[in-house]
């Protein structure tokens, strides 16, 4: 009688590739089929109801918004919403790290940075940007640039931190070897030390996604005139679920995409980091 | 042993005779704030509504909601019985959406509670090629919209920013070019700071942003009068009754403001306080052309959705039994019957 | 081999966190080319003395000098081989041996430049034995085969001294052996001086040319209540021939003797019979210390 380890219970368990795959499925499957009955039932009460549309209504919309011009401007809505908005996420992004990045490597290497700026950011990090808007507001306006700032101001503080802690983690040894290796300090910093927080860098840029498109759609829902956040909030005024649903359904594929697009990228590109 | 078993069996007694008296039918009715619809929470407050409920052997639950379009939203889902909104609203969202919904009290209409402040510019015309911020497909969407046709032009003509209505007036301050269309109270903040300009405001357009109280039109007759009649008998204590002082302290407290400060936002809100005035205003046939302009206006801004292809697609009737739009599908309904009997005194 | 030049010379070293004292007046002589291993118990301050020779930390009083000169903060007149951490997790083996040369050669060296100092490097890893590695990353290595790499990225820039912290302490024992052997194989081809410290006995036995023991274990004319840093203890020359094999009677009871001498809390010396028979050996002690 030979042991077997067994296919869902326990800790020994080994689902096979198939039920892998079913197991994963699974809960996406019941939350459709709970869609799709509660919003039948929905209809059958009442045609026009608009909180849970059925995947006609929502093709229609999708239709309409991506694939049509639109009357007014003559272009598809889906598309400028989604490119005025990953712009705005890149770039306030983009700049999150690149300043998270040199403020944190400086910090975990240099004493004399730590001591004037480590509390600092600590304490900024924890004030809710969402809370100090009208501040934000005065010094940044309304415009692309507060938008591209309130997702900045979101999401530097923790990949300065992150790579604050990462850079003084490294061992000190490293230091001293590469100065006996004839460098000096910036050559230390930015030859040895920069290039081994990349791939930490990437990684704190994929968890700041998260916290990005919440202040990207923040920041469109308070004073804008395109955007996945902007399309969302003018269509809630007059309940158009059947545009909301898809546009957070492209929300979620973006954000989705990109995560896992940056952790194949941090395999590929940097396998001494993954390998360790 | 015995005597706890008897304490027990007492207490479950009392339990469901209170239970009992639960067991009337409970209502709950949302509003948010705004100038018109202070008088629900001094109703709430005072009584008024639980003696009104009481008379009609039911409980009516006042909920306040943050947030406005929330609040319709929840109405529409059937979360509520009834909802204080506008008339454009409540055309755009519970009767679009599918939702047989009934104006069963026209409180007030916008009479200067809305409008378009600037920095800069003095007359609407001067707003051409300017950035416009406002709650974009909102009352304050159609103000802007009447006053660019009254002046000859379109929204083509300038650009607008969708700003939500929690952030418009610090938005608009901290901007040195500021433009922007709102309403009580933060238009009336704004406007009195320096150097702002009331350039356009709603009692140029007298009786076209309505605010109703809508109920779903299968509610219970029980629940209409019973609003009817609380509403009305708050109507009379601010217009001149013994408690005047006290409701209006009351209102004004409920709304963030002062008393003097309160009636400042009054003088532009054109109150129906007598029921009688208000069902006439609703058989007025103006009101049909005012309607008229809500919907064209909605459907030209694709409030009706993606799919419709005409504003004939929900039906509105009036008192008289017309019906703007398909007769077949009437899903917004204005009635006179509840405001006439409180004016005949039948409540 | 010895020509008891004071090449590496610590006059009165003294290194104290706050008020604990870890080194405790380090007087040492060290002859170029001379294969230096310095053993203690644990906790005795042997790390402390290399990080103050490596430039890592300054000594709180006290002058340290290399070939004349006094030494400051870490800088390429010495190469460094620590147990872990000697290479960079993100280079190739390649990558890590040529790093020193590229950095010192600047972003502006000729192609010829260049191609020259990727040929040396190649020819580091063919000695090392690493030739088929080059283009691994540390992490895809055995631990004897990233020390050879961490002992090529350092030797290729000709220090004047190689400072070793344990280099062999996380290999297995085989491994272990074949560096030593290794090693000595490096330092007699190429005549460098070499400071190592081990917590191994025999491998500092089986290494070194001359045998250092820092110890805290001792007594001195200060009284009992001083809270007294490490010294060196013993001091030994070593004869190469004799050393060289592991299994002879004068192996064990020489190590049985360093043992007593540095490692037993119980067996205390006092500092005027320190085991200090190496030629370059030297101590200054105040004559208050010396009392008995």
């Amino acid at each position: 009688m030979t042991w077997r380890n067994p296919h869902f219970l326990g800790f020994a368990a080994r689902p096979s590739k198939p039920l892998r795959v079913a197991l994963g499925s699974a809960l996406f499957v019941l939350c459709l089929a709970l869609y799709l009955t509660a919003s039948h039932l929905r209809h059958r009460d009442n045609p026009q109801d608009k909180i849970l549309p059925s995947f006609g209504q929502m093709a229609t919309a999708v239709y309409q918004m991506g694939f049509q011009r639109d009357t007014r401007t003559g272009e598809y809505l889906m598309l400028v919403d989604t490119a005025s908005s990953l712009r705005r996420l890149f770039i306030g992004v983009l700049l999150a790290a690149a300043l998270g990045l040199v403020l944190g490597l400086n910090m975990g290497l240099f004493p004399g940075v730590e001591a004037l700026t480590a509390v600092f950011v600590t304490v900024v990090s924890i004030i809710p940007p969402l809370a100090v808007l009208p501040i934000l507001f005065i010094a940044f306006g309304v415009d692309e640039f507060a938008k591209i700032m309130l997702i900045l101001i979101g999401t530097f503080p923790l990949i300065c931190r992150d790579i604050y802690l990462y850079t003084k983690k490294l061992p000190y040894e490293q230091v001293i070897k590469s100065l006996t290796l004839g460098a000096g300090a910036f050559t230390t910093a930015y030859r040895i030390v920069l290039p081994q927080v990349m791939p930490r860098l990437l990684e704190a840029m994929r968890l700041s996604f998260g916290a990005a498109w919440l202040f990207l759609i923040a920041a469109e829902a308070i004073a804008s005139t395109d955007g996945l956040g902007y399309r969302i909030f003018l269509m809630r005024r007059y309940l158009a679920m059947d545009v909301i649903i898809p546009y957070v359904f492209l929300i979620t594929a973006l954000g989705f995409a990109m995560d896992v697009s940056l952790k194949r990228f941090v395999l590929w590109r940097f396998r001494w980091y993954s390998g360790r | 042993m015995k005597k706890a078993l008897c304490t027990l069996v007492t207490l479950a007694c009392l339990v469901s005779l209170f239970g009992g008296c639960a067991a009337q039918k409970e209502y709950p009715i949302a509003w948010s704030h705004y100038t018109g619809w202070e008088p629900w929470d001094y109703a709430d407050a005072a009584g008024i509504l639980k003696k009104w409920g009481d008379k009609y052997k039911i409980k009516i639950k006042l909920v306040r909601v943050n947030d406005y379009v929330e609040s319709i939203n929840l109405f529409t889902a059937k979360k509520y019985y009834g909802c204080a909104m506008t008339n454009m609203d409540a055309l755009t969202i519970p009767a679009l959406g599918g939702v047989d919904s009934t104006a069963l009290i026209i409180g007030d209409f916008s009479n200067g509670n809305d409008g378009i402040v600037t920095k800069n510019e003095t007359m609407v015309m001067g707003l051409k090629g300017k950035k416009v911020k406002l709650v974009q497909l909102s009352v304050s969407h159609y103000l802007l919209s009447r006053a660019l046709s009254m002046n000859g032009m379109t929204e083509k003509d300038l650009t607008l920013v969708n700003t939500s209505d929690a952030d418009i007036g610090s938005v608009f301050l901290s901007d040195p070019a500021g433009i922007a269309v709102t309403w009580n109270p933060i238009l009336m903040n704004v406007a009195q700071s320096k150097g702002v300009n009331l350039i356009f405001d709603s009692s140029k357009i007298p009786g076209e942003i309505i605010d109703l109280m809508v109920v779903h039109s299968d509610a219970p007759d029980e629940l209409k009068k019973a609003l009817v009649g609380a509403w009305y008998e708050t109507m009379a204590v601010m217009n001149g009754g013994a408690k005047a002082g006290e409701a209006l302290a009351h209102m004004a407290k409920s709304a963030g403001t002062t008393v003097d400060g309160f009636k400042a936002q009054l003088a532009t809100t054109a109150m129906f306080y007598k029921p009688g005035e208000a069902a006439k205003f609703a058989r007025n046939k103006k009101l049909a052309t005012t309607m008229e302009y809500v919907r064209t206006f909605s459907f030209e801004k694709g409030l009706y959705g993606q799919g419709n292809k005409t504003k004939d697609f929900v039906g509105i009737s009036f008192p008289d039994g017309s019906v703007l739009g398909d007769r077949n599908n009437v899903k917004l309904r204005f009635d006179d019957r509840y405001m006439q009997m409180a004016a005949d005194g039948k409540l | 081999m010895s020509h008891h030049d004071r090449f590496l010379a610590l006059e009165n070293v003294y290194k104290a966190y706050d008020a604990k004292v870890v080194l405790d007046d380090i007087d040492l002589a060290v002859s170029r080319g001379e294969f230096c291993t310095l053993v203690g118990p644990s906790g005795c301050g042997k790390s402390t003395l290399l990080r103050l020779l490596l430039g890592q930390e300054a000594p709180t009083a006290g002058a340290i000098m290399l070939d004349g000169a006094p030494l400051g903060y870490a800088d390429t007149r010495r190469g460094v081989v620590y147990q872990k951490y000697s290479l960079f997790p993100h280079l190739t083996v390649l990558d890590n041996v040529l790093l020193g040369k590229r950095i010192t050669a600047g972003a502006l060296a000729s192609r010829a430049v260049r191609s020259a100092m990727r040929d040396e490097a190649v020819e580091y890893l063919r000695r090392m034995g690493m030739a088929d590695h080059a283009g691994k990353y540390p992490h895809e290595l055995s631990g004897g085969m990233q020390q050879r790499v961490a002992i090529a990225q350092a030797l290729i820039m000709k220090p004047q001294v190689l400072l070793m912290d344990e280099p062999f302490g996380a290999l297995d024992p085989g491994t272990r052996e074949n560096m030593q052997v290794f090693i000595l194989e490096l330092w007699e081809e190429a005549g460098m001086t070499v400071f190592f410290v081990t917590h191994d006995l025999e491998e500092a036995v089986f290494l070194g040319t001359r045998l250092l023991v820092l110890s805290q274990y001792y007594t001195d004319g200060r009284g009992d209540g001083v809270q007294r840093g490490a010294r060196i203890v013993a001091d030994y020359q070593i004869k190469v021939a004799s050393t060289r094999s592991k299994e002879t009677a004068d192996f064990g009871a020489f190590i049985a003797q360093i043992r007593r001498e540095g490692f037993d809390p119980e067996c205390r010396r006092h500092v005027a019979d320190f085991n200090l028979r190496h030629p370059d050996s030297f101590h200054t002690v105040s004559a208050a210390e010396l009392q008995r």
